[in-house]
Formats: C-alpha cells, sequence, structure tokens
C-alpha cells in the first residue's frame, strides 16, 4: 500500500444521496491537506444528491492538477453501501483495496421487478478485487448508541490503509462533528481503526 | 492592523469568489443554478469576515442579474453575475446588446457549464455563446486558475470596456481545493453616470459604429492574450517537429497533464494549454501547429478552439471523429482518445492500467440504477399524488426542479425550460382547442421557477383565454440548488429582509380569476379542490384555474414542514399491492421479502405521516406514543 511520498494517493469515496459521502471526504481531504499534501477533490451537488449515486473522488500528492481519479488508479474504495462498492471496482488500481460497509439499500425499482440487486455482492467483492475489508458498520454503529457513526467508523478503517498522522485524523474529526458527539465520534474512529485485523472482518 | 494571511479548502466556486473580491467587484448578481450556486454566498461570506463593502442579490431570473450588474458596471463601479449555463440563454439578449455598449467599471460574467450533464437540460458550451456574442472568455482548468482568471478577466474588462466571460465546468466549481490569501484592501468606488446616449441607449445608426469599435477591441485583445502566457502557452519545445501534440483548455487540459505525466511521456507529446479560447490567440497557436505533425484538442463540450486553427488536415478533434461530441471528457474517455492518436500517428500506445474484465463482469451484472427521488416528506410527492387522482388522464405540463422528479408519480410529461410548465400547457390547450377539444391539462411549477420565468407565461395565457389547471408548487424556497431564498418570503440573498411579494397578489396580478391555496399534506381537499379547478376551466365563462399548493420543504425548513414527526407501522394486513412503493414512491417504504409485505425504514422516514392517506387498505398506521398502540387512521 505504502507509496513514494511524490505520488498522487487516490481515495473514491462512493455511496447513496443522503448517506454523507461528501462530509467524509471533506474530512478526509482537511486531514491530507494538513498532512501537508496539495490535495484537489471532486464532488456533486444538484440533481445527483436526489438519492442518486454519489462519488466523491480525493486525491493528494505533492503535486495534483486534475480533481479526477483516472480509471484503474483508485488505492482506495470507501463505500458506504455495497452494490455501490461493486459499481465501482472497475476504477481500482491493481493492488487497489475496498473497503465496503455491508449495508445494502435496494433502489425501488428493484422491487418493480425491473431491475436486480446483486445477491452476491459480497463474494464479487471477494473474488474480483484483493483483500477487500466488508465492515458491519450500521450494527457497530447501532451498538455505539447511533446510527449515524457509519461514516466515521468506515474513516477509521480507512485511516489505517492511508498513511496520514492519527493524530490529525483525530483532531479534523473532531472539528467537523457536532460538540455534543465529538466523544462518540472519536470512539467510532478508534473502532473502525482497529478492525483491520481484528474479527470482524472477512 | 495587519493580519496574517489564511487559508481555506475552498470550494472551486469558493475560489471565484475570492478572485473577484480581490478584483475589488463591489457587485454581484445572480439566479442559483447548479454548478453556480454557491459562487455568491461564498463571496458574501468571505466579504463580510474581511469587512469589504459588497452589495449581492438573487436576481428573479438571470437577464434580469446581468441587466443589474451591467448598470453598476456602467457607474463606474466593478461588478459580477454568476449562473449556469442555461441561464445563459436567458442572459443572452442582454449580454448581445451590452457586448456593443460596453463598460466603464470592470463586468465578470460567469456561466458555469455542466457537461455530462449531471444536473442540467443541455450540454451547451458557454464558449460558443462567447463567440456569439463576441465576448471574451476565460476557461479554468482547477479552482486556484478560476480565481487568478476572474482576477485577470476583471482587469481586462475593464481596460478594454467590454464585459468578459469566466467559463468554469462543473469539475472546476465542485472542485475544492486548498487556497491561500492575504488580507484584501477594500477599494470602493462611488457610483457615477455620465450621460451618453449615443452609447447608453445608442440607435442602429450608432450600433454600427458600436460594432465596428467591438470588433477592433477583439482583435487588441486577441493580441494581448497570444502574449497571456500565465494562461496561455507550452513547456519549452523538443528540437524539430513530434509527430503529435496537444492543444487543450479548461478541466482535459489537468486531466490529459496528470496522464501524460502519471506515464512519464510530457517530454514526447507536447501540449499547448489555451485559457483563454476567444478571441482566439492564433499565433501561439500556430507557431505550436508548425512543430507538430498532427494536433489533438481537447476542450469541453463543443468544437470551439478546432475550428480557430486553419490547416484542418493537421487537427484530430470533433470534427476529425476523434472526440466525442457529447458527454463528459472524463479520465478514461481522455485515455481512450489519446491511446487512439498516439497509435495512429506511430507511437506506443498507453499503458492498459485497468483489467477490461471487470468492466465486462460490471455490464453483466447490470447493477440497478438509483434514480434521483423525491425526498422522503417532501410536500411535492404528496401534491403529485393528488393530482394523478383527480385527474388522471390529464396532460401534465411541468418545468425545472425538485419538482421534474414527479416523473417517478407519471405526473410529468413534459419538462422544457424554466416556465415552460405554464407556457406549453397554453400551447397544449390552443392546439387541441382548435380542433375543438377540451384535453385536461395541468401544468406544475415551483415557486422561485414561476417568480424566474412564470409571469410573462400566465399573463398570456390568461390573455388568450387558455384553458388548464396550473398548480403551484410553493416551498417556499429555491430547493434543488441549495435552499436559496425567493421573492415570496422576501429574505434576501444577504439575510436581510427585503419587501415579500406573495405568489397569490402575483397570480391575481396577471388576471387569474380561480385561486386556491391548498396544503399538499391534506391530499383529500387537494384533489376536491382540482376538481373545483378543472370545472371552473371548463365553464364557457371559465378560464385558467390556480391552486397554491403549500408546503414547507422539509429540509429546508425540518420543524415547520413536520411539527410532529410520527411515529409509522406497515400492519400484517399488507395486501402486497405496491401502491405506497410505485405510485407513492416513498423512498423510506421498502418492501420485506421475507415479511412478504411492505416496510417503514424508520430512519430515512420523516414521520410526515402522508402515506396513512394513501394505503387503500389502511395498513399503514400511526404508532401512538403513550401506550405504544397502534391506532388505525381515520380518514
Amino acid at each position: 500500500m505504502a507509496k513514494a511520498s511524490w505520488e498522487v494517493n487516490n481515495v473514491l469515496i462512493v455511496g447513496v444521496g443522503g448517506q454523507g459521502v461528501i462530509l467524509a471526504s471533506e474530512i478526509l481531504s482537511e486531514v491530507a491537506m494538513r498532512s501537508g499534501f496539495d490535495v484537489k477533490k471532486s464532488e456533486v451537488h444538484g440533481m445527483a444528491q436526489r438519492g442518486g449515486i454519489v462519488s466523491s473522488h480525493v486525491r493528494y500528492g505533492s503535486e495534483v492538477a486534475s480533481p479526477l481519479i483516472p480509471q484503474g488508479e483508485v488505492d482506495v474504495l470507501l463505500a458506504f453501501e455495497l452494490a455501490e462498492a461493486v459499481r465501482w471496482i472497475g476504477f481500482l488500481s491493481p493492488k487497489g483495496r475496498v473497503i465496503a460497509s455491508r449495508q445494502r439499500l435496494v433502489p425501488p425499482i428493484v422491487s418493480t421487478g425491473l431491475a436486480s440487486y446483486p445477491e452476491d455482492a459480497e463474494s464479487i467483492l471477494q473474488r474480483e478485487t484483493w483483500a477487500p475489508v466488508l465492515v458491519d458498520a450500521q450494527q457497530l454503529a447501532n451498538q455505539l448508541g447511533n446510527p449515524r457513526l457509519v461514516n466515521t467508523i468506515l474513516l477509521g478503517v480507512a485511516s489505517r490503509l492511508l498513511e496520514l498522522p492519527h493524530r490529525t485524523w483525530r483532531r479534523v474529526v473532531s472539528e467537523r462533528v457536532p460538540k455534543a458527539y465529538r466523544e462518540l465520534n472519536l470512539a467510532a474512529f478508534e473502532q473502525g481503526r482497529g478492525i483491520l485485523g481484528s474479527s470482524s472482518v472477512s | 492592523m495587519s493580519r496574517s494571511s489564511r487559508t481555506e479548502f475552498l470550494l472551486g466556486n469558493g475560489a471565484i469568489a475570492l478572485g473577484l473580491l480581490e478584483a475589488g467587484c463591489q457587485v454581484i448578481s445572480s439566479y442559483p443554478g447548479t454548478p453556480s450556486s454557491e459562487i455568491l454566498p461564498e463571496a458574501h461570506r468571505i466579504a463580510e469576515s474581511e469587512g469589504l463593502p459588497l452589495y449581492v442579490e438573487w436576481s428573479v431570473n438571470e437577464k434580469v442579474a446581468l441587466d443589474v450588474a451591467f448598470a453598476a458596471a456602467v457607474t463606474g463601479k466593478r461588478a459580477a453575475c454568476c449562473m449556469k449555463q442555461v441561464g445563459l440563454n436567458v442572459a443572452l439578449d442582454s449580454l448581445m446588446s451590452a457586448a456593443y455598449m460596453g463598460t466603464v467599471g470592470g463586468l465578470v460574467v460567469i456561466s458555469c457549464d455542466d457537461p455530462g450533464p449531471h444536473s442540467s437540460q443541455t450540454e451547451q458550451d458557454t464558449r460558443l455563446l462567447a463567440r456569439a456574442a463576441k465576448v471574451p472568455v476565460f476557461d479554468p482548468s482547477c479552482p486556484e486558475e478560476a480565481r487568478e482568471m476572474v482576477r485577470t478577466a476583471m482587469e481586462i474588462s475593464e481596460e478594454f470596456r467590454i464585459p468578459v466571460i469566466l467559463r468554469p465546468a462543473i469539475r472546476v466549481c465542485h472542485a475544492r481545493q486548498d487556497l491561500c490569501w492575504d488580507p484584501i484592501p477594500p477599494r470602493p468606488r462611488r457610483a457615477e453616470f455620465q450621460r451618453n446616449p449615443t452609447r447608453w441607449a445608442a440607435t442602429p445608426r450608432f450600433r454600427l459604429k458600436l460594432h465596428e469599435e467591438l470588433n477592433g477591441k477583439l482583435k487588441r485583445i486577441e493580441e494581448r492574450f497570444a502574449t497571456l502566457y500565465r494562461f496561455n502557452g507550452s513547456d519549452p519545445a523538443a528540437e524539430g517537429v513530434v509527430p503529435l501534440g496537444i492543444i487543450a483548455g479548461g478541466v482535459p487540459f489537468a486531466v490529459v497533464k496528470d496522464l501524460l505525466e502519471e506515464e512519464g511521456r510530457e517530454k514526447e507529446v507536447p501540449v499547448l494549454k489555451i485559457g483563454t479560447p476567444y478571441p482566439f490567440p492564433e499565433s501561439l497557436a500556430e507557431e505550436f501547429l508548425s512543430r507538430c505533425e498532427k494536433v489533438l484538442v481537447l476542450e469541453e463540450t463543443d468544437a470551439v478552439m478546432e475550428v480557430f486553427l486553419r490547416d484542418r488536415r493537421k487537427v484530430w478533434g470533433r470534427l476529425s471523429g476523434h472526440v466525442p461530441w457529447e458527454g463528459e471528457l472524463i479520465p478514461q474517455r481522455i485515455a481512450e482518445v489519446l491511446d487512439r492518436a498516439l497509435r495512429d500517428v506511430g507511437l506506443d500506445p498507453l499503458e492498459a492500467s485497468s483489467d477490461p474484465e471487470v468492466f465486462h463482469l460490471m455490464e453483466r451484472l447490470q447493477l440497478p440504477v438509483r434514480r434521483p427521488t423525491l425526498c422522503p416528506g417532501c410536500p411535492h410527492r404528496a401534491a403529485f399524488y393528488a393530482i394523478r387522482k383527480a385527474l388522471p388522464k390529464a396532460i401534465f405540463t411541468s418545468d425545472i426542479g425538485c419538482y421534474t422528479l414527479g416523473l417517478n408519480l407519471g405526473a410529468v410529461d413534459t419538462c422544457l425550460d424554466m416556465g415552460a410548465a405554464i407556457t406549453m400547457a397554453s400551447g397544449f390547450s390552443q392546439a387541441f382547442a382548435q380542433d375543438g377539444e377540451l384535453r385536461p391539462i395541468v401544468a406544475t411549477i415551483g415557486d422561485s421557477t414561476f417568480y424566474h420565468s412564470g409571469t410573462a407565461g400566465l399573463l398570456n395565457a390568461v390573455y388568450n383565454d387558455a384553458r388548464f389547471l396550473l398548480v403551484i408548487l410553493d416551498n417556499q424556497v429555491t430547493a434543488m440548488t441549495g435552499m436559496q431564498p425567493t421573492p415570496g418570503l422576501g429574505v434576501r440573498a444577504d439575510g436581510s429582509l427585503g419587501k415579500a411579494v406573495p405568489l397569490e397578489r402575483v397570480v391575481e396580478g396577471c388576471g387569474v380569476q380561480f385561486l386556491r391555496i391548498v396544503d399538499p399534506y391534506e391530499i383529500p381537499s387537494l384533489v376536491r379542490t382540482l376538481k373545483e379547478g378543472w370545472d371552473y376551466v371548463r365553464e364557457p365563462q371559465g378560464g385558467i384555474a390556480v391552486i397554491i399548493a403549500r408546503h414547507p420543504c422539509v429540509l429546508a425548513y425540518r420543524e415547520e414542514a413536520i411539527p410532529q414527526k410520527k411515529r409509522l407501522k406497515i400492519l400484517e394486513t399488507c395486501k402486497e399491492c405496491r401502491l405506497c412503493i410505485e405510485r407513492f414512491e416513498c423512498p423510506a417504504i421498502l418492501f420485506d421479502e421475507e415479511a412478504g409485505r411492505a416496510a417503514i425504514d424508520p430512519v430515512l422516514c420523516a414521520g410526515c405521516g402522508v402515506c396513512l392517506q394513501v394505503c387503500p387498505n389502511k395498513s399503514i398506521v400511526e404508532v401512538k406514543e403513550e401506550a405504544g398502540q397502534e391506532a388505525p387512521h381515520k380518514g
């Protein structure tokens, strides 16, 4: 996973409108920026935000020109939804890793029979990508007492693969969440960070 | 006194706002539209924190906005006007004439393009309109460059007394990067007006002179652009003639630069960057062309620079079939185009970095599309449901906004442009009337879109005795573009209070005789009113019936929209008719395959309770807090 410091790091964060993809990408960008990198990021607004497919590209390195990650160059694909993880695996670099929440959001069109939801999304990820990290993020968040902690847990997992300073992560996470939920979010972040290597990973 | 510099991770639109303030811009007018909407609020925010004098206004439409900014520039102040690319169509009447008249203070028009399109009705290229209007245009490749270009654009505008366009594409507007700035010194100017009727009120005879003057300005600006090495130019040339060179601008420039560097081929394939596509700095391009056997032009979205290159035999681009005419030039598309060009000139192809197998797998899987949907609790859903129920056979003309998603409820048949719900309803009405037929037609338009361009159409429809029902979906905000205020509330762009202009007063002023205001959450009452309205439309002495469906947007005004959140549940008596999923289409109602019935997702559910009125079987019930008992909804 380690890259030379001058190389560009590419993180693609994906999910469904309303899941908090943009906030997560803002936190990551801020961490990379404070760690001294040139950062560029691309996001979506408007019609695309109303329940559709949402993606945000974050790129950092010594110098980055374009905010868009080329196909085949994604180092970490952070997915808030299982089918969305599958949708973007073609963007991974050969050594790219997927971190995906096991949450499944089945769009209404599936119940009308006009489209199908990939039942075997997990096995596709296992088969087609190298060492995917599948996280029961929703369950963990509920255990911590708030279903909205999913994003912070997933950022915690990602932080283990991105080699940015732990202290900077903690500082940015505490600044970007509501004051009343600061401790809870930090706990969620640490829980996510501890996942790689523990038993909740398959 | 001295404050140190500041760094922020700014949105491209924030970078543009910063550049405007650094250029001494004092007046900014805008109508919101993705991807331009954040420029004005960011400018207001930064101006407040820097203590700079700045007048901002959300104008009712883009033409109004441009006239306002133009007048400010005529007084000698520096001004800007921001809009999305289709907004420039609305403002084009003003722009074409303003180019002839010229300005006194600098005037920058920011028109944001949406190749893709991600959130627009066309993929039009603002640079073509700049060419049509004879106005210089800058094409930034990243937020930092957009900030620098807007400053230069302001200088050029003022020096040559001509409006100048900045054309950022969506990937500039909605990219973020860290930007650092020093304190901005206030440089306020006082408004002055010098009478000069042969310019400011020129008759056709003087217009000819102004046109000649404009052409002279463009010639001189082209010469300036040819030496504007900050935005235009190429890296030092390799010796001799190379097999392939690239001319690129905007976001495609940034993409191709990254791509060539990743592949380590930036020396082999030189790139001429043009940040000022019009007036085209031809001398720079000709010199570059002489050093290349073939030149590939990468620009978004149309062929603009390509057509200015005279030796067409050397040039590859859209006209030659190398570059697609539609769709965003995303990195993989640029890689495909470049790969083909490299092969065609006999150079090594690009290193394939992605696995084609995986893409074939993706195609086989046919992952479900996720179409955009109205939010849980959205009052528009209730309104559309009632409309379908009251007049299922009607023609449904609609408009631009969140409510275009009424498509999903089968209650939107047309969506042409801003205001066309009303004007197309008029047109349908007259076309059928000519055959002696009175077809039911229901037009739906949002409050902000009605203020933008609904009134002219409504006046026209009343005057010409068109017959249809108009439902104004009044959620008291411009929702799709990020919750900007509307004239209906009277809150202004800087948060201060202006004078509210209520919708009902405007509707009555247009000569409408039948006007009702209904809360769309009350579906039976809206259905009843729609039927009454249709009766009025049909009467010989009737006319247009207008119903204002008024309920605050759930995103903008959570508390007011749903003061008492209901806890809902679906009982085992659910008959699996799926009406709540397919016809009502609330994202919080899902079909639970295991239980064999519909279920409510408590995280997504907004608690509006409108679905209680929808279930034909009364299987959706409210969970009462006190006893935890379920009471069937009465109604």
